[in-house]
């Protein structure tokens, strides 16, 4: 038993975050019983990863702040404040915190031609495609589950996301989120193959699908090596997290929201959380496929976290690309942004899988 | 309604974190898309980058399941009270009702009207914040005070003193009584002959006579342009197949006049022509109806008259043959029956206070909630395997009113307007007002472009009188119509940018809006209601100081204005959307009866300020704007270019009125014996304008509003000092049926492309 014991804690201390910086704090506290394998607990690399970052805490506070920054970028692009008297310090910071608690402590209400169980579960439900893509998704060298195929299954996971908005639609059995179902099963066709072939390029470009050697062949990043692809990817990922101009399922001035019309309360809040949610996955995915990952400058001082912090900056930066495309566009009409996925960003995307083949043939 | 009001602040103070559920409510005040009536306009306003309502957490919402509050912008409507309990109920917990403007309190300017309601007989009110309408100020500081009242702190209102007023010459401070004089038995005549001295007018007589060989018909020239045809009933379908195929191709305005002491109802057509040599001539086609209700249509003739027929019908409890709608069209169910009729009073006004607070005029919680979908539509709908989606009043699409839709998949096989949620009943109000009473409540027709419903409504009694305008005057009117058709045209494209999905134009167009409105609220004292221009003249002087504001505000629009276009209208997306959507050729645009800037679009050279010019419009250099392809994109450029017109008259309009001497604003006949009104009125308005009376006849006077065509015909029995009946055809009204027209054969979602580019505004269409 205590062999057992002893095994799994020596497992745990053999793959720890490491952090030079912080090295003689963390040793004074493994020494403490109870918290220090607590502790080695939690900077065990694969937990870390699901817990810390990517996991759980970075992307609730990225979808705490997230919501905000959209506000506030279009604001600015607007010539307008928005949110700010809610913490007139520091720019209203945490007005989506008002916003969630406010629709947590609102009543949920499920109209009577609602398809009951499934109206309650699918915003639930919707959350584990959500969520499973960030185990795959390194963070610099710190990942939850290291697989070969781990490119594959994050796109895999992804494009299993639009089932849930069409249940969520489907149950709330309402005409304009009928309407916005199909919408949203319509674009799902139109950017699904775009999005897989781009991400197939650069898998041919790099031989191999393992997240961890992606990022670390990414010397030269993967933008400039099959900038093609790059851009296929990004009109995809904009197609799928529907951001304008591709914001069509949800169309607020035609539909009032599309599928999720008939949500109040905190179900509301879970669904318009999860939008972002993909938001994170998919500029994750970019990161990894495009912008090298971790990869950057190594802070030694501070060890594992170094591709951890150059990963998140990234990340965020092609967040907030997706996010400034809203106060740049008008909306396409769904059979445009259908034609736009078949026809240019199709034929992006395999022009530059042709890219990465002459790249890998030639070089 | 009590245990609804308390239920909600209940919540927010008992169970456990009760604070923070005060707190989360408090800075997340979301208010839902709503849009009741014209205070609306406000409240983009407020929302826009001038005054960013967002800065409190209020973030307007498509839909009331995700949101907590609901702005009532003004008048709710019998039948407007139906959506905004539905929406309240539909609201999940806790919720709260703000009431702006006016009206929502007692009723404001329309107090008395046969349509609108009490909202706090619908639903439970937090908050009331006055206004007619509301500035952007008052209404932030509203949605200020419902945040405390959640912290806790139950009343923030400001707590008026009685103040204890005494007037030491109380007689002359008071304004003189003008008390309402009503003919018993007026005598009512639409063709009294009139108008000498136009020359072609006896060629055109004698042409139409001659075509109407055979047939009874008295023909009169009333007025300069103006030719009325009396005729029998049974002949009128005749006479109008002749002379629609002289060329007289649509209906500018059906009307009917109820004239109970001699029994009869008179039924008159206002038609006219889009041919070069028709084009300012209106034809009144008028026939005396006795003992019956089953009046001849001529809807299948002139296509123009449908929807104007229908409307009727529902105010005069009339029914027009030939015409395919046998419901109720504009009102609620439950309103009084043919209310437009005489014989229906409405309360006459008594200032009177009880205890300090004056009486609160009278009106019943509407008795019946219901807005029945036309009769056989859901059958149809299931027989052709179509499916219905009923768009509005509460979406974030829609505007103020109700649209059926029948779809064939993403195709729009049918578009059935449901219109009269903001059917404020201005004519009826009007026949129970002063003359100069009317001008407030003409201008809430349309508060985006007040200054030009005003000038149409101040025209036609100038048309009576036969009054002429100071040269200046005449100026600073055509000054002030043009800033206010700039204003209009912002507000459209503002609403266009935002139905595309793109806010950054909204608020972009809203920038300039803000300035537009600020220039309005020194000239005039309102932002937008000014009542500024007045039979005869104008209220007062505008002096060089102001000026040079209008000035700088032509050079500072544009610039602004190019960012606009630059983030906009070049923007890919967008041609991709409105280009060849929506196409009216130029016979459908005409057999619809289009107006104004979408006609032009559609290639027709009709444009009132070229043709019968008035005020200072044919002394300035201006062209008139047209294009040929009559789709969404096209609509929306040609009013960008009327736009730069505007802009130059208005440029061209300071440089007059800067070289000019100052004088008088106000014609000398109107003043008459208090002619030290003439540079401002203030002091003697009422003494001059209490007890105009206007000659006996009907005036119809066409004036181009920022929409198009607006027609305000007024019937004077010559003894009333209030009008017999007041018509009042507005531009939203007349493209109504065209926008139906675009619109079918579309798909769903160009819908928008197609309203956006009409800018339909139905507060204008309802009246």
């Amino acid at each position: 038993m205590t062999g057992t014991v002893e095994a799994l804690i020596n497992l745990m201390m053999a793959d720890q975050v490491a952090i030079p910086l912080l090295d003689p704090i963390l040793n004074i506290l493994y020494g403490i019983p109870l918290l220090g394998h607590l502790l080695a607990l939690i900077l065990w690399k694969p937990l870390f990863a699901a817990l810390i970052c990517p996991g759980f805490a970075t992307l609730g506070g990225l979808l705490m702040l997230l919501p905000w920054i959209e506000r506030k970028l279009v604001a600015r692009i607007q010539w307008r404040i928005g949110p700010h008297e809610i913490l007139p310090q520091m720019g209203g910071v945490i007005q989506l915190l008002a916003d969630s608690l406010r629709f947590l402590f609102q009543e949920v209400i499920v109209h009577r031609d609602a398809k009951q169980p499934y109206f309650l579960q699918f915003p639930v439900l919707s959350f584990i495609p959500a969520l499973l893509p960030l185990l795959f998704i390194p963070a610099g060298t710190i990942i939850a589950i290291e697989s070969p195929y781990g490119a594959q299954i994050v796109l895999a996971m992804v494009t299993l996301f639009p089932l849930f908005i069409l249940g969520l639609g489907w149950a709330s059995n309402s005409r304009f989120a009928y309407i916005g179902t199909v919408r949203e099963a319509f674009v799902y066709f139109g950017y699904e193959i775009a999005l897989i072939v781009s991400a197939f390029a650069m898998i041919v470009l790099y031989g191999t699908s393992d997240p961890l050697a992606i990022s670390g062949m990414q010397q030269v990043p993967g933008i400039i090596l099959n900038p093609v692809a790059a851009l296929a990817f990004f009109i995809a990922s904009a197609m799928a997290t529907s951001r304008l101009p591709f914001e069509i399922p949800e169309a607020d001035q035609e539909l009032a929201g599309g599928p999720h019309v008939e949500y109040s309360g905190i179900l509301f809040g879970l669904i318009y959380v999860i939008s972002y949610e993909k938001v994170y996955i998919l500029s994750g995915l970019m990161t990894l496929l495009f912008l090298g990952g971790g990869s950057g400058p190594e802070i030694r001082v501070l060890g594992d976290l170094s591709g951890l912090i150059w990963f998140i900056l990234k990340t965020l930066l092609v967040m907030i690309a997706l996010i400034a495309l809203r106060a740049i566009y008008p909306r396409y009409r769904l059979d445009q942004a259908l034609r736009i996925g078949w026809n240019p960003v199709f034929t992006l995307s395999t022009i530059a899988v042709g890219v990465s083949l002459m790249e890998v043939l030639l070089l | 309604m009590n245990d609804e009001k308390n239920r909600n602040i209940d919540i927010l103070r008992t169970g456990p974190f009760s604070w923070l559920k005060r707190w989360s409510a408090r800075w997340s005040l979301w208010p839902c898309h709503f849009v009741t009536s014209c205070c609306g306009v406000e409240l983009a306003h407020a929302s826009g980058c001038g005054y960013d309502m967002e800065r409190l957490g209020t973030l307007t919402m498509g839909i009331s399941r995700q949101t907590n509050t609901i702005i009532v912008e003004g008048t709710i409507t019998r039948k407007m009270a139906r959506a905004l309990r539905i929406v309240w109920e539909q609201m999940p917990d806790p919720k709260f009702v703000n009431v702006i403007g006016a009206c929502g309190q007692r009723g404001g300017i329309f107090w008395n009207s046969y349509h609108i309601t009490h909202p706090h007989t619908i639903v439970p009110v937090d908050f009331f914040v006055p206004g007619c309408p509301v500035t952007p100020e008052a209404l932030i500081r509203g949605v200020r005070a419902l945040q405390k009242k959640i912290e806790g702190e139950d009343r923030d209102t400001i707590r008026f003193k009685k103040a204890n007023l005494q007037f030491k010459e109380r007689k002359k401070n008071m304004p003189p009584t003008s008390p309402k004089l009503l003919a018993p038995t007026p005598l009512i005549r639409n063709d009294i002959p009139g108008g000498v001295g136009w020359e072609d007018g006896d060629e055109l007589v004698e042409m139409v006579r001659s075509r109407l060989k055979g047939l009874t018909a008295s023909i009169t020239v009333t007025d300069e342009r103006r030719i009325t045809i009396r005729t029998r009933e049974d002949e009128i379908k005749e006479i109008a197949k002749r002379l629609s195929e002289i060329g007289f191709d649509h209906v500018k305005s059906v009307n009917l006049v109820d004239v109970p002491h001699e029994k009869k109802l008179i039924l008159e057509y206002v038609i006219s022509g889009y041919s070069k040599s028709l084009m300012p001539i209106l034809i009144t086609l008028t026939a005396d109806i006795r003992g019956k209700y089953d009046l001849p249509g001529l809807s299948d003739i002139w296509q123009s008259a449908d929807y104007t027929e229908r409307e009727l019908q529902d105010l005069f409890g009339v029914r027009f043959e030939g015409n395919s709608w046998n419901e109720i069209f504009m009102l609620a169910p439950d309103t009084p029956q043919s209310p437009l009729r005489k014989s229906f009073r409405l309360e006459e006004e008594e200032y009177i206070l009880k205890d300090g607070v004056p009486l609160t005029p009278h009106i019943d919680p509407p008795s019946d909630l219901n807005a029945p979908l036309p009769s056989g539509v859901l059958e149809e709908v299931e027989e052709m395997g179509e499916y219905l989606v009923l768009v509005g009043p509460h979406h974030t699409g829609s505007g103020h009113m109700r649209w059926i839709m029948r779809l064939d998949g993403d195709i729009i096989t049918e578009i059935i307007p449901d219109p009269g949620y903001v059917h404020r009943s201005m004519e009826k109000i009007a026949e129970s007002r002063l003359y100069i009473q009317n001008i407030p409540l003409f201008e809430r027709l349309c508060i985006v472009d007040p200054v030009n419903m005003n000038l149409g409504y101040v025209r036609a009694i100038e048309r009576a009188l036969k009054v002429d305008v100071p040269e200046r005057a005449a100026y600073i009117r055509t000054m002030m119509a043009e800033l206010s058709r700039i204003g209009c045209f912002i507000y459209d494209a503002g609403i266009f940018s935002l139905f595309m999905g793109h806010s950054t134009g909204f608020m972009y167009l809203w920038a300039i809006r803000e300035m537009l409105l600020e220039t309005f609220l020194r000239i005039t004292g309102s932002r937008c209601s000014p009542s500024f221009i007045l039979p005869g003249g104008v209220r007062r002087d505008v002096g060089d100081d102001l000026l040079d504001l209008i000035g700088n505000l032509t050079t500072a629009i544009l610039p602004r204005f190019k960012k606009f276009e630059d983030i906009f209208v070049r923007n890919p997306v967008l041609l991709a959307r409105v280009k060849g959507v929506g196409v009216l050729s130029r016979d459908e645009a005409v057999r619809y009866g289009i107006v104004g800037p979408f006609l032009r679009a559609s290639g027709v050279e009709y444009d009132i300020r070229k043709i019968e010019p008035y005020d200072a419009y044919d002394s300035l250099g201006w062209e008139m704007i047209t294009a040929d392809d009559g789709d969404s994109l096209v609509r929306f450029l040609v009013r960008l270019e009327e736009m730069r017109e505007s802009l130059g008259i208005v440029s061209q309009c300071v440089d007059v009125l800067k070289g000019m001497r100052k004088g008088d604003v106000i014609s000398e006949e109107i003043l008459g014996d208090y002619q030290e009104g003439s540079r401002d009125i203030r002091g003697s308005l009422y003494r001059v304008y209490g007890n105009l009376v206007l000659p006996r006849g009907e005036w119809t006077v066409l004036t181009e509003a920022a929409r198009g065509t607006l027609l305000f015909s007024i019937m004077s029995d010559g003894e009333s000092n209030v009008p017999y009946r007041v018509r009042v055809i507005t531009p939203s009204w007349m493209n109504l049926r065209g926008l139906i027209e675009a619109a079918r054969g579309e798909r769903m979602a160009d819908f928008w492309a197609i309203y956006g580019s009409f800018g339909y505004f139905p507060p204008e269409a309802d009246r």
